[in-house]
């Protein structure tokens, strides 16, 4: 009888539990940005990398610190002697729908990621060939050693798909995605959220924490802060900046942030007169009080920026950034046969409220040395178009690193032509252009660091742009949440978040 | 009258701001940032430090500028294609009417959203948005008091004594039929301030640093729990233009309405 009071105690108890468990709930996460597609080879928003990164895994990724890589779905790698053979050996990890992953879907990932149709084929043309060893072997060939190559591996756009289902048709698999990440796709509205299931194969083992993930895109950066104070989010994304205090000083609700690799700017247009002066630009960028910048727009979350690179790998820590001084920047311009400025327009995305405000500050900063400008706002697709057509005279802009290798970005904002003739500004300099040649071909060391900090030095004196600032990136979570934080690469894993009750 | 009064007494602070708060609305003063309102600021600072009272002031210009342009003078040309449409009739009034049937078909705000993104947002091209579809009102109100009007004794006695279709229509028709017009160009002025307001708040319209009312509400999201004051005088601003003008257009209504 006892034994049957115990027993029946300890079943309500667990019966109890049980619902308990059950009532796990997702984590969400208010984001500011919608995905466009899951499409790995064809994105290149944060909103959607962000989303990709949740659902698909790639061979390595950048790990927590940012300054190396760590294995994802490949156990080890490596590279031979002459720098011309990479061996990948694979772990035992299936996708969400239970099909294993084999060295078959990471040649037909990377293959896709390296064709014509991937808009960024140029990171992964040079493996020219694969050798599948077996299910879980495959052996990558390059013809010449291309040292970026396992960094790129690292990025969100080699994604290793399920070779059967994405042949099976495209267009469906990617609205319906089957990916081998800790998340899996459940609902996805458009404009309103992404609902995500733990993928129940996932090859961490006890991973995701959370029972699933919603990502809430709330574009309005004081509305999402109003959501987690109503408690209807766990984690907040980018709250505004000035909010940050009194967020902090909440009851509940903590504030974190990270520096990402990241650095802003305004691109200049050094094919139109008169930037296409290294004076004007010079000047331009010592009319700037970035301190002020960081001070009344950052609320002092952001440190001053020398060039266009992020802080990264290789960096030149004692390069120093454009002093403020006005009066050598009016020299300058005098010099440059500006004495009485010009008038330009500056074209600045509407959807980024800091951005506005950096503009307004920097419109009042340069009427110290006559420049007249005039704030143009566009929706961020536009301006990506406008200035890539070159149809512009300055634009506020910014970048971010995916990866822990700086070749990603250099060859972004610094390299013409490569991949975006230096993001745009149309500034050219055959000396970069080489080191940027070598500094691929040369092996991890000091003699590649030496390469890259002489790419920055020579960026930085050419003044393409004018370099403003790395903001911090700054998240609110409620006290709650456990293991979350933005990367340096800006994006974030939610298969450590949990949710204590 | 009241309605006249509010107008004049925001002129008059238009007027009269260099005098009562001497603060430029453009320079920035990150020491002086998000204060409340106070006797040297009246209206507080934004986030940049700039004075709310001068900005609100130096924005009626903008909102006023927009509103009175972008209602009076589609108003000139709305009148004027009612007059001929409404005069001559037959295929002169069929095609013009049609212009005005496609034109009227799209919601206004679709129509405007879609010529500025076409041209690009700035304060002109919210000018030609405002031309291409304000007109259309005036058109048709102006068309259908000048069939009335037309038919009317004095009309036939202008026309038996072979004065010119322009004589007729001008000096006759046009003092007969404009009331109405200029009765609904004062609730047009109300709409197009919010509307002009509304553009600008979605970037389509003026573009910052400009302290248009508008912008300077969208400007002023971020700070709305920290600093109120920001969002609520140019909110306030925009209903007091509202206001007034509604007056202002109930008063001519009453005083134009025919007697007897």
């Amino acid at each position: 009888m006892r034994r049957a009071i115990k027993a029946f105690a300890l079943a309500s108890c667990l019966a109890l539990a049980g619902p308990a468990v059950a009532q796990a709930e997702p984590i969400r996460v208010a984001i500011g940005y919608d995905p466009v597609s899951l499409d790995p080879i064809a994105t290149s928003d944060n909103g959607s990398i962000w989303t990709q990164l949740l659902l698909y895994d790639t061979l390595m990724r950048p790990d927590r610190t940012g300054e190396k890589l760590e294995p994802g779905l490949a156990e080890s790698w490596s590279v031979s002697e002459d720098g011309l053979t990479l061996s990948f050996k694979l772990r035992e990890a299936k996708f969400s729908d239970g099909t294993p992953v084999t060295a078959e879907d990471v040649e037909f990932s990377i293959r896709r990621a390296a064709s014509e149709a991937s808009s960024w084929g140029r990171f992964f043309r040079p493996i020219t060939d694969f050798e599948i060893v077996n299910d879980r072997e495959i052996v990558m060939k390059l013809d010449e050693p291309f040292t970026p190559a396992f960094n790129n591996l690292a990025l969100f756009s080699a994604a290793i798909l399920p070779k059967a289902k994405v042949e099976a048709g495209e267009e469906a698999f990617f609205n319906n995605p089957v990916g081998s990440g800790p998340f899996m796709l459940k609902e996805w509205v458009r404009g309103s959220r992404v609902v995500l299931a733990p993928n129940p194969h996932y090859w961490q083992s006890g991973k995701p924490s959370a029972d699933g993930a919603v990502l809430e895109v709330v574009t309005e950066a004081s509305a999402r802060v109003i959501k987690l104070e109503a408690g209807e989010v766990h984690v907040v994304l980018d709250p505004p900046l000035n909010q940050l205090e009194a967020l902090d000083e909440k009851e509940g609700i903590s504030v974190g942030s990270t520096m990402p690799y990241r650095a802003d700017f305004v691109m200049l247009n050094n094919k139109r007169e008169p930037f296409d002066n290294d004076k004007v630009r010079q000047a331009l960028n010592l009319a700037i009080d970035k301190e002020a910048l960081i001070k009344g727009v950052l609320y002092g979350a952001g440190t001053v920026a020398a060039s266009a690179m992020p802080v990264m790998a290789y960096a030149d820590k004692d390069l120093q950034p454009y002093p403020y001084d006005v009066a050598r920047a009016r020299e300058l311009m005098a010099e440059a046969g500006y004495p009485d400025g010009f008038s330009a327009e500056i074209l600045v995305d509407s959807g980024k409220a800091g951005h506005r405000n950096v503009a307004i500050a920097i419109q009042a900063m340069l009427q110290a040395i006559n420049v007249k400008l005039d704030i143009q706002m566009l929706e961020g697709g536009t301006q990506w178009e406008t200035t890539k057509a070159g149809n512009y005279d300055m634009a506020l802009s910014y970048t971010t690193s995916d990866t822990v290798d700086p070749d990603q970005i250099i060859g972004f904002v610094a390299v013409n032509p490569e991949r975006a003739n230096a993001y745009h500004t149309e500034w050219k300099s055959e000396r970069l252009n080489d080191l940027y040649k070598q500094e691929r071909v040369t092996p991890n060391g000091e003699e590649r660091g030496e390469m890259f900090r002489e790419m920055v030095q020579i960026l930085h004196e050419g003044a393409p742009y004018i370099y403003l600032y790395h903001p911090s990136a700054a998240w609110a979570a409620l006290d709650n949440v456990e293991g979350f934080s933005i990367l340096p690469t800006s994006n974030f894993r939610l298969e450590d978040v949990s949710i204590e009750n | 009258m009241i309605g006249c009064l509010m107008l004049l007494v925001l002129v008059a602070g238009v007027v009269l701001t260099p005098v009562l708060s001497p603060h430029d609305p453009f320079a920035l003063d990150f020491a002086s940032a998000v204060q409340p309102p106070s006797l040297t600021h009246w209206f507080g600072t934004d986030n940049f430090g700039r004075d709310i009272f001068a900005r609100v002031m130096a924005g009626a210009v903008y909102d006023l500028r927009l509103a009175l342009v972008c209602v009076f003078g589609p108003m000139m040309v709305g009148i004027g294609v009612g007059l001929v449409a409404g005069y001559y009739g037959g295929t002169i009034d069929r095609f013009l009417m049609r212009i005005t049937d496609i034109v009227w078909a799209f919601p206004f705000y679709v129509l405007v959203l879609a010529i500025v993104g076409v041209l690009g947002p700035s304060e002109s091209n919210l000018y030609i948005a405002f031309f291409l579809v304000n007109w259309i009102g005036y058109a048709r109100i102006v068309r259908g008091e000048t069939l009335v009007v037309g038919r009317l004794e004095y009309i036939e006695a202008a026309r038996v004594l072979r004065f010119s279709d322009g004589r007729v229509m001008g000096r006759h028709i046009l003092p007969n039929t404009v009331t109405p017009a200029l009765v609904y160009s004062m609730s047009d002025v109300v709409l197009t301030v919010q509307a002009v307001a509304a553009l600008s708040f979605f970037g389509l319209g003026v573009q910052p640093p400009a302290p248009e009312w508008g912008l300077l509400i969208v400007e002023s999201i971020d700070y709305l729990r920290e600093a109120p004051w920001m969002t609520i005088f140019p909110g306030l601003a925009i209903a007091w233009v509202g206001v007034a003008f509604s007056l202002v257009g109930e008063g001519l209504a009453a005083t134009l309405k025919p007697k007897g």
